[in-house]
């Protein structure tokens, strides 16, 4: 049953704070195995991404920035256990090291990706909404431009004409990404700004960046949050499907899950373990945020919130 | 008001959106300055040399005018038909050209999956919600899932290993591994050229009219594991959204009323809840083209399949303008045009929305 302090304030009012209700989701979500698992998934993750930050040697990762080619042995080898535990990919590239390094530089552009579209967006979104009138027509007409192609496509084509480099790719799924963003905090937006309280606090003389602060940030916030975790799936995806494409220059060296199944593309029917554990890597991290995802808004869903 | 009037006033709000998509189309082309711009233009085979042509498009074009008159120039030559030349090792030539000869390939395996998506899709997130909870119901929960958060490139090669190869067991290497034929069969075919077949550029149609039955059947093997790969990553969004609208559907009081006035369930789902739940799926239908049109780009460069997500992936890594300006607009107007499409069914099917 509910833990009845969760809910009541401490004067019985009736009433309960933020914190007791961000408690309260966190309750609901460690209470589904799935969303556990996902958590748990991403949890792994992101130590790996902060270990090979703070001191790769630990994971038995020597270099994190760069793969480490060996032109003695180019031909992908089998996994062997000391040596090479996930075997080798095209030239010479042992692959638990590269994956290892891999999933920080993921992590770390797909965040950087989400953030930039997510911040731009809800700017844009939360101005158009709260000013109004022609200033959100033209806004809106604007955002359903961007949404009127395919994202992917739209990606490779801002990509193609802003450069290969992995801070071009980046830049181009942010500035793909937004409108979505938009949309959604325009809309929240929306429904605050007809709500009771912001009437009386303008009534009380609060001013616009007064109401904008109190009221309707923190009421855009959390949703745009939720929607942040929920997208950080996707958008490793379409990053390393754009490097998968081959966006990065053939002789990149940078460690991207992406890249090194284009690299071990030729050799993916001889040697499969070159295409399968890369992209294993990107399935568990799909599966993982997808499951804490679904749990986060199954929480927040309020018929679930006795 | 009327279905026509609608469809009407649907139609005409979709000439603004093509106009931005041009826009669209346009900014990104100068944001490189105007070399780009002017690289699209030159035709490489032209006797006339690089330096005069680059003169007549910067007067064509009126490349030395405001952006605003550029762009009207411009827009004038694009509607004209001239779209821009494109050199990619897969066919060097004018964009529009390389458009018709590539887009039914790929409308074949996006008609393909779509069928397939919407022939399992729907009926498996209908059934799923009626056994709400059952064996069945998280089965194919756990499905969808999987296609949701698997790569499509990744799935294709897993797809590949397993049945193109004998990696896994020799007696499932059924299908071929990329192409969009076998090259052996077209060898001597003279209306097989440059990875194109010639009446209707449709593969599966030509090798009918021209007489092979061999190269047709053989053409179909080669769509099996591409139409596979496209169809299971989107297959999942369609089975989660008819699965919830169907439940949010299951849950209305007209059905509890149905019930009570003691229709049979059959009658009750099939006549009163399913209806009902297949709006939003609808509205989806957007959604889907988009991720199909994604999806194609990645599954045609995983099996080597000549579309234009092909093209355009060639195109991309050879730096040709040209290439990647077609397939942008071309899939663009697919998705507008998918769009118009389903907001008109959805106009329609619900009588309330026609304002």
């Amino acid at each position: 049953m509910q833990d009845p302090s969760i809910l009541e304030s401490a004067d019985h009012s009736g009433t309960t704070t933020r914190s007791q209700r961000y408690r309260l989701t966190l309750k609901i979500i460690f209470e589904s195995p799935p969303a556990i698992a996902g958590f748990v998934i991403i949890l792994a993750y992101s130590i790996i991404s902060i270990i090979d930050f703070v001191d790769p040697n630990l994971i038995g990762v020597p270099n994190p920035y760069s793969m480490v080619p060996d032109f003695v042995n180019p031909v992908p080898s089998p996994p062997v256990w000391p040596l090479h535990p996930l075997g080798t990919t095209f030239p010479g590239i042992d692959l638990y090291q590269a994956i290892m390094a891999a999933i920080r530089i993921d992590l770390w552009y797909s965040l950087l990706i989400v953030l930039t579209g997510a911040a731009i967006g809800t700017i844009i979104g939360v101005s158009a909404a709260y000013i109004g009138g022609y200033f959100d027509e033209a806004l809106m007409r604007f955002t359903d431009l961007f949404l009127s192609i395919p994202f992917l496509v739209f990606a490779i084509a801002v990509g193609f004409f802003l450069g290969r480099e992995i801070n071009d790719i980046s830049l181009a799924i942010a500035l793909v990404w937004w409108p979505l963003y938009a949309r959604y905090a325009r809309g929240q937006t929306l429904s605050i700004k007809e709500n009771m309280f912001v009437e009386a606090s303008r009534a009380s003389g609060v001013g616009g960046w007064g109401i904008i602060s109190k009221h309707i940030m923190p009421n855009v916030l959390t949703p745009i949050f939720v929607q942040i975790s929920l997208d950080m799936g996707t958008i490793i995806q379409i990053f390393a499907a754009l490097n998968f494409i081959g966006f990065a220059s053939s002789n990149s060296l940078l460690p991207e899950l992406g890249t090194l199944i284009s690299d071990g593309f030729q050799y993916a029917v001889s040697a499969p373990w070159v295409v399968l554990y890369p992209g294993l890597a990107l399935l568990i991290f799909a599966i993982g945020m997808n499951l804490f995802g679904d749990g986060l808004r199954d929480a927040l869903d309020p018929r679930n919130r006795t | 008001m009327k279905l026509r009037y609608y469809v009407l006033r649907r139609i005409l709000l979709t000439i603004p959106t093509l106009f931005g998509l041009t826009l669209i189309i346009f900014i990104l082309l100068h944001v490189g300055g105007n070399s780009r711009l002017i690289g699209a233009y030159v035709k490489p085979s032209s006797v006339v040399s690089i330096a005069q042509q680059e003169a007549e498009i910067n007067r064509q074009l009126h490349l030395n005018d405001p952006l605003i008159v550029q762009y009207f120039y411009w827009l004038a030559a694009f509607l004209q038909g001239n779209w821009g030349q494109t050199s990619t090792s897969v066919y060097s030539g004018t964009v529009t050209g390389a458009i018709v000869l590539f887009y039914p390939n790929t409308i074949v395996l996006a008609i393909f999956s779509a069928i397939l998506i919407t022939i399992i899709g729907i009926p498996l997130g209908v059934a799923s919600a009626v056994r709400k909870d059952s064996i069945f119901d998280q089965l194919t929960r756990v499905i969808s899932f999987a296609g949701f958060s698997i790569p499509v490139y990744w799935l294709g090669l897993l797809l590949i290993i397993v049945f193109a190869s004998s990696n896994v067991s020799p007696y499932l290497n059924w299908f071929p591994i990329g192409g969009t034929v076998d090259p052996r069969l077209v060898a001597s075919s003279t209306w097989f050229q440059g990875g194109v077949s010639s009446p209707t550029h449709l593969l599966i149609l030509d090798a009918l009219i021209n007489g092979r039955p061999d190269i047709f059947v053989n053409a179909l093997l080669h769509l099996v594991l591409p139409v596979l790969t496209l169809t299971f990553g989107v297959i999942a969004s369609v089975l989660r959204v008819t699965r919830s609208s169907m439940q949010d559907s299951l849950n209305q009081d007209y059905i509890r009323t149905a019930r009570a006035k003691g229709l049979s369930e059959k009658t009750v789902i099939n006549v009163h809840a399913r209806r009902n739940a297949l709006i939003p799926v609808v509205t989806l239908m957007g959604f889907l083209v988009a991720n199909l049109l994604g999806g194609v780009v990645l599954t045609e460069t995983v099996f080597n399949y000549i579309g234009l997500g092909y093209w355009g992936t060639q195109a991309l890594l050879n730096g040709d303008v040209g290439g990647i300006m077609g397939v942008t607009f071309i899939f663009g107007l697919t998705f507008i045009v998918a769009n118009l499409g389903a907001d008109i069914v959805y106009g329609y099917i619900d009588p309330r929305i026609r304002y």
